[in-house]
């Protein structure tokens, strides 16, 4: 079963098929269908809970989809067939594939930079000390926080802690990058930093699912934009359509709101 | 007043004493840990096969005398067939109390760790467990140790309680040598002494701890 698709060239990165979650009695996404080529940026726009984080943290697990499938490359990712042990076991190695990135950081704050850039590497993919090592060092150099690998996240500002934490799931060698408001937590002099490494991530070709209120990030990075309500994807456009010439009318009102 | 010819020469004998009963408190203190860590993570665990007794088992300790624990375990358990003799009937009974309160203050520790890190962790391909041990336990164990250190020096000092399974430890030796001098005031202050000087000494070592730990994390 795993194999049917993994082979054809015009597998998508990314697919969701009417993917539905509730907490309870509350409907967060009622239905969602999307589909992710290698390489593109998609930009999540919508309102506050509208469902844009809950779509991403389906997408690896965070959160248990209450129905509906997604595929990584072809591979189912919420399989149901699979008892707990053989569940467990496959949804790591599915994230292992997809970086993720946080509001909140979630740095581990016992380990210095470096480590944390090192952690996953050395314990989960059992790469040499040294390799993990030369390889942090790499990436820490691309977010241009190399003078900084001995520092603790604590004694950095938040856009440099979320430089790492960007470092820190590169370093795992992600085909796709899921990001979460990644700057909405961040003093507005910092955003531009963890923003250009970003721009920077996308250049070199990362798949990339990035929820953001940046309308200036996604009309400049992303490749297409999708406008999120209720659950449901509304509006799916590339940027340039979307804000000079919305279809919908919950788009309209949503952009107007935003960029008055 | 105080008659110190009868303090010079039980002092040997109460220290050996004193010897039995920092034995027993050791070896509880590290079975205690091992319980508590045990039954702090099966009451996080979703299984209720694990969860369920781990909750029982820390009721259950937590809501009867330690006395009575140790009663029944050095004179019910060889009714069923289970003699461990007083000594370890002593060292069990008193590492599963300690344990259950141990198991308590672990968790709390545990569950004050921000679910962030879990979500860290779990998003990079990290397993449960080794989530739970690189990045959980770590951090949990700053919040750990200063109430964890206190259930130790209240175990040092609940060790008196195995005199009444004919363990000849501290408490008892003191109460032996009453019966053949008649100076209870000297024998008991002997005791009392020697047990200050091991709660003193744990707690000097535990703040120890603490403040290694607190650099270490920064």
């Amino acid at each position: 079963m795993e194999s049917q698709a993994q082979s054809s060239t015009n597998t998508p990165m990314l697919k969701i098929d009417n993917l539905h979650k509730s907490f309870g009695k509350l409907a967060v996404l009622n239905g969602v269908n999307l589909e992710v080529e290698q390489s593109q940026v998609l930009v999540i726009i919508g309102p506050s809970g509208s469902g844009k984080s809950t779509l991403l943290r389906c997408v690896n697990h965070l959160e248990a989809p209450t129905d509906g499938e997604i595929y990584l490359e072809g591979q189912l990712i919420n399989d149901k067939n699979k008892n707990h042990q053989a569940f467990e076991k496959h949804i790591n190695h599915v994230r292992c594939k997809m970086g993720m990135v946080f509001q909140q950081f979630n740095l581990f704050p016992h380990m210095t930079v470096l480590e944390n850039v090192m952690e996953a590497p050395v314990h989960v993919l059992k790469k040499e000390k040294s390799i993990a090592r030369d390889i942090a060092r790499s990436l820490l150099d691309k977010v241009g926080l190399l003078e900084k690998t001995e520092a603790y996240p604590l004694m950095l500002s938040g856009g440099q802690q979320q430089r790492v934490a960007i470092a820190r799931a590169l370093a795992m060698e992600p085909n796709v990058m899921l990001f979460d408001e990644v700057t909405s937590a961040l003093d507005p002099e910092l955003v531009g930093d963890v923003l250009r490494v970003m721009e920077d991530l996308a250049r070199d070709g990362m798949t990339m699912l990035v929820v953001t209120h940046e309308m200036g990030f996604a009309e400049k990075v992303g490749d297409r934009v999708i406008f999120m309500a209720d659950g449901v994807v509304v509006e799916d456009a590339p940027p340039k359509e979307m804000f000079s010439n919305p279809k919908e009318i919950r788009t309209k009102q949503f952009l107007a709101e935003i960029l008055q | 007043m105080l008659d110190w010819n009868i303090i010079i020469h039980y002092f040997p004998f109460l220290l050996k004493g004193a010897l039995l009963t920092l034995q027993i408190a050791i070896l509880s203190l590290v079975l205690g840990l091992a319980f508590g860590l045990g039954a702090a993570l099966c009451k996080l665990t979703r299984n209720p096969f694990l969860r369920w007794p781990a909750i029982f088992y820390v009721w259950l300790v937590r809501s009867t005398p330690l006395l009575v624990q140790l009663f029944i375990i050095y004179f019910g358990f060889p009714q069923m067939g289970i003699d461990l003799g007083p000594f370890w009937s002593g060292v069990l009974g008193l590492a599963l109390n300690v344990g259950a309160y141990n198991a308590e203050t672990i968790r709390g520790g545990i569950v004050s760790v921000p679910a962030g890190q879990t979500e860290g962790a779990r998003s990079l391909g990290m397993s449960g467990a080794l989530t739970m041990r690189r990045i959980i336990l770590p951090q949990a164990l700053r919040i750990i140790i200063p109430p964890l250190g206190n259930n130790f020096i209240i175990l040092i000092k609940d060790t008196s309680l195995v005199s009444t399974i004919t363990l000849v430890e501290l408490t008892l030796t003191a109460q032996r040598f009453i019966g053949s001098t008649y100076k209870p005031f000297e024998m008991y202050l002997m005791a009392a002494a020697l047990y200050a000087v091991m709660t003193s000494t744990a707690s000097l070592l535990l703040s120890w701890l603490e403040k290694r730990t607190r650099n270490e994390a920064r």
